[in-house]
């Protein structure tokens, strides 16, 4: 009985919330909201800010068509593989001091780091196994922002383990739970003088992770066709789609969490402050913890995503590969050099 | 008494020497009647497997109940105060190599069956493949200095041999030339440090040797000392003897790549950890820390990126297996437990992982006959068996969850971190971070091979490709399966295998008294036994893959169950009929043709910016015997400077 209960309830958390069901409304908003945001610095209109919703679904109306040379299997099979270890990724992330127990003990940053791979894989083959020279391109393109992003956030994230462990035991900190914790006692890690680099050089990652403008060669529309989505239709383009919408959402949630984790130590005294006790009090907290971090993901993507790709035009790929060697490395590694001797 | 007799036999106390024995007696009954192949198969599958069944009895006595097997050759136990038969020690750590080599030749003796068929001179390849196994599985199991040798020098031998086996193949006999020659290099260094250490120590047995040696200081010892590491850096092919390694695995048949790579190099680190752990019990030095954790990284990353600008399957994966080895150096290096037992745990996966892509690697040679990523591409419609088997191999050295490798690096980043902030030291931070870089890299290595051999298009050279044998396929199966098995379950692994292992690394005393009698290492060393308890495995951070399988397994299905009621999959057009444009590729307008984007095409935008380090090591890698020699001898010399100047 316990046994059947318990896989109810990660069925749940896997499917409605923090998963599948949490990722799907408001990675996808994140996305209007960006689009809407970009075009309103451009002096446009834009699109309405469900416009990404009306795509996806217009999308898996469409016929799929799988190309004669393709792997069909790799080929449809891709896109989903990449959209369940994201959704998987998010169970991993803590929203604030509202966290899953059973799911602490998973993971930890460096794990989360590879995870992030996953995804990046998974687009890789799908475009690999269509044959397509565009795709060939495409994927060479993408795997070198990946190498180009790794350097920098390993950076980042052992910067961020060295200062919570110090502060803690003397040792360090891998433990996402453990990070957040500290911030909700001691306050957010933006506020640690040494960090500050590493804030600012994991905000530049987020648009290279997330492949967006001007660090979109990999998928570049008018040069060489998406890319590896050159030859995908239908409902997998929808899905890969999808993906990039979550994936904005999963980095731009990880930044608050590593560096804006301590926002959320007064939301269970503004809960206790209105009068509610118990489970009320649980649930409320929770919902409010959800929407202070769907804000706060809406400001890291206005910064770090929008405003970069209003102002900005699209990089040439070995210029990306040596803007995150070069700058946004050394900003991390200056991060990890005052941390290290104790700033 | 006949029963008795019989029972003696089966005493565990013999197993060892079986077990190597079973692979010389099998190398000599191919001799004789290596003529049918039937009867040959069989003596090559009985050796292999019944020494890997003998080992693996083993697990229970060494593993579990924590027991030395120590074996005197004829009874010749020592007299005197000195030991001077002949004799075989197993301990948790050679065991844990031992088992590491049986598996690996088990497996590829397996591959051969249907590999080499096509071969001539059969029965001299599987005398010469069972000596190379046999000699490695004896110089794991020696307990004395100069069987070890013995031991070396038979396996390099072999492994020449067979590396100019295929001699018709253009570079194998260049290869196996610069394999002898350097070989040679690193085989008389470790005999000409035997020779200073017997001067020094009049003995040559290892526990003995264990116990004289520490307290001996000198230059002599010094000097013996670094022979010996040049010489089993040689072996293992550590930076800068890398290259010999890709001309080798070039050449050799696949399986034999298996060999060189899974079991040859261990025989390397197994002997470098032999050397610093147990003979001159100098790990505790930060000179000699630094000194094996440096050539570990610089192995590591200048391996990787060698690898990155390689055009054929098979030199790009022999660059890989010294990068992974780099990684099992750099964590043995660390001198802390948790970094000993992550970097044998990185040397179990870095067999098990190697030999699946190695034989993949060789199912591709034997399907279309070349290894060059230009020439290749979308064998995944002809291969599928391969593909998915190349693909695990593939996630599993470049460290994507859930498979080991990603388990055991992720252990070595925790080790290399942890020690960093214990000692204060950024240098560590920077190891970590070079390991982690390196990892990607890996990635991007294989995303190269994968998009250029099993996708992308086919060129019409490939198009009478198919599906390799159900025995080859078996064998890379067993390895995938492997694997999976030992990421999915790290714990496990850990508890019964590596910690076991490492534990036997931080107890030196236990390993000679099981030489000699309890208490002969305190009374010899005039010091009390190093603390067994004292040895620590915990990590700072959490990773669980059964259960984030679980979660992943949970979010596919129901993503899969979505899409297929949501008519996610798509009919696809009849082969047979002409290609329809709609299901044709795009190419922008332009008419079809075919247009690869092959392994040399790929990554420009990093390869770019590190033109000057890639056109550096080209020159470096001038192919000559000559240099490759110098640098042996040059590293040998700077290893001496250094030595002489911090030990």
């Amino acid at each position: 009985m316990e046994l059947i209960l318990s896989a109810l309830k990660s069925l749940a958390y896997v499917l409605i919330f923090p998963g599948f069901l949490f990722c799907f409304l408001s990675g996808m908003l994140l996305c209007g909201i960006d689009r809407k945001l970009v075009a309103r610095m451009q002096k446009r209109v834009g699109p309405p800010i469900l416009q990404p919703f009306y795509d996806f679904f217009k999308l898996c109306g469409k016929e799929t068509i799988v190309p004669a040379a393709a792997n069909k299997v790799m080929f449809l099979m891709a896109p989903l593989l990449g959209l369940a270890s994201l959704v998987v990724l998010q169970l991993f992330i803590p929203v604030f001091q509202y966290q899953i127990p059973a799911f602490a003990q998973v993971a930890d940053v460096i794990v989360i780091l590879y995870l992030l791979l996953i995804p990046a894989v998974s687009i890789i083959l799908g475009g690999a196994s269509t044959g397509s020279p565009y795709a060939g391109v495409g994927l060479s393109r993408e795997m070198v922002t990946v190498l180009a992003c790794e350097l920098p956030l390993v950076l980042v994230l052992l910067s961020v383990g060295k200062v919570v462990g110090a502060e803690s035991d003397g040792g360090i900190c891998f433990s996402m739970t453990g990070i957040v914790n500290y911030q909700l006692a001691h306050g957010s890690l933006i506020t640690h003088a040494g960090l500050i680099p590493a804030a600012i050089a994991f905000l530049l990652v987020i648009p290279g992770e997330t492949g967006n403008h001007p660090f979109d060669a990999a998928e570049a529309e008018t040069e060489i066709c998406e890319g590896m989505l050159a030859e995908y239709s239908g409902a997998p383009l929808g899905v890969f789609k999808l993906n990039h919408a979550i994936k904005m959402l999963t980095m731009t949630s990880l930044f608050v969490m590593l560096f804006f984790g301590g926002i959320g130590s007064g939301l269970e005294s503004l809960v206790a402050l209105v009068g509610l006790t118990g489970t009320a009090a649980r649930v409320v907290g929770m919902l409010l913890a959800v929407l202070v971090l769907f804000l706060l993901c809406v400001i890291v993507t206005a910064v770090g995503i929008s405003f970069v790709h209003a102002v900005t035009a699209r990089l040439k790929i070995e210029q990306i590969f040596k803007y995150y060697w070069t700058v946004v490395s050394g900003l991390a590694l200056l991060s990890l050099v005052l941390v290290w001797y104790g700033l | 008494m006949k029963y008795i007799d019989l029972l003696n036999f089966l005493n565990p106390q013999h197993f060892p020497i079986f077990a190597i024995m079973l692979y010389f007696l099998g190398a000599f009954f191919i001799v004789l009647f290596g003529k049918n192949r039937i009867a040959r198969n069989c003596i090559a599958f009985l050796a292999t497997g019944l020494s890997l069944t003998l080992l693996i009895l083993l697990v229970k006595p060494i593993f579990l109940d924590g027991g030395i097997i120590a074996y005197w050759m004829g009874g010749r136990i020592p007299a005197g105060g000195y030991a001077i038969g002949i004799a075989l020690e197993v301990d948790a750590l050679g065991l844990f190599f031992g088992l590491l080599v049986a598996t690996a030749v088990f497996v590829s003796c397996l591959y051969s069956f249907s590999y080499m068929s096509e071969d001539d001179n059969e029965p001299q390849y599987y005398t010469l493949f069972l000596m190379l196994a046999g000699g490695v599985l004896g110089m794991v199991f020696s307990g004395d200095l100069f069987n070890m040798f013995i031991m070396v020098e038979i396996l390099t031998f072999a492994a020449v041999a067979l590396t100019a086996f295929r001699n018709r193949v253009t570079g194998a006999l260049e290869a196996a030339f610069k394999y002898l020659v350097v070989g040679c290099i690193g085989s008389t260094c470790i005999l000409a440090g035997t020779i200073l250490l017997y001067q020094q120590a009049h003995t040559l047995n290892l526990a003995q040797l264990a116990t004289i040696i520490p307290n001996c200081h000198g230059t002599n010892v010094t000097v013996a000392f670094v022979l010996l590491f040049i010489g089993f850096c040689t072996k293992a092919f550590i930076v800068p003897f890398h290259p010999l390694a890709a001309d080798a695995h070039g050449a050799a048949p696949a399986p034999v790549s298996v060999l060189i790579s899974g079991v040859l190099t261990k025989s390397g680190i197994y002997g470098i950890i032999r050397l610093t752990f147990f003979l001159f019990q100098m790990m505790n030095l930060g000179a000699v820390q630094f000194w094996l954790v440096f050539l570990g990284s610089v192995s590591m990353f200048v391996c990787v990126t060698m690898a990155l600008a390689q055009h054929d399957f098979k030199r790009l994966l022999a660059f890989h297996s010294i990068s992974q080895i780099g990684y099992v150096l750099t964590a043995v290096g660390l001198a802390t437990a948790l970094g000993a037992s992550a970097g044998l745990y990185h040397a179990m996966n870095h067999t098990l992982f190697k030999g699946l892509l190695f034989l993949c690697a060789g199912a591709v040679l034997h399907e279309t006959g070349t290894t060059d990523l230009g020439k290749l591409g979308g064998l995944s419609k002809k291969m599928p068996w391969t593909t998915v088997l190349f693909l695990i191999g593939a996630a599993s050295i470049s460290g994507i969850p859930p498979f080991n490798g990603f388990a055991s690096k992720w252990l070595i980043y925790q080790a290399t971190y942890e020690k960093a902030v214990e000692t204060g030291n950024i240098g560590f931070a920077f190891v970590t971070i070079v390991a982690l870089v390196t990892s990607t890299l890996t990635l991007a290595s294989f995303v190269k091979v994968t998009q250029s051999v099993f996708f992308g298009q086919l060129p019409k050279e490939c198009e009478n490709a198919k599906e390799v044998s159900w025995g080859m396929r078996l064998a890379m199966s067993i390895l995938a399966i492997l694997c999976t098995l030992t990421g999915l379950f790290p714990n496990a692994v850990q508890k019964f295998l590596t910690q076991p292992a490492a534990r036997t690394m931080y107890n030196v005393s236990q390993y000679i008294d099981g030489m000699f009698q309890k208490g002969y290492a305190v009374q010899e060393m005039g010091m009390s036994a190093p603390e067994a308890a004292a040895v620590r495995f915990e990590t700072v951070g959490v990773w669980n893959p059964g259960n984030w399988l679980i979660l992943l397994l949970i979010a596919l299905l129901s993503i899969c169950i979505v899409a297929v009621a949501s008519k996610y999959d798509a009919v696809r057009q009849n082969k047979s009929e002409k290609v329809e444009a709609k299901y044709s590729l795009f190419y922008g307008g332009e008419p079809t043709e075919f247009s690869q984007v092959g392994g040399g095409d790929l990554f420009w935008g990093f390869k770019h910016n590190w033109r000057h380090y890639f056109s550096f090591m080209h020159d470096l890698h001038s192919g000559i015997v000559n240099d490759y020699s110098l640098w042996a001898v040059v590293a040998l010399a700077l290893a001496m400077v250094y030595a002489l100047i911090v030990l």
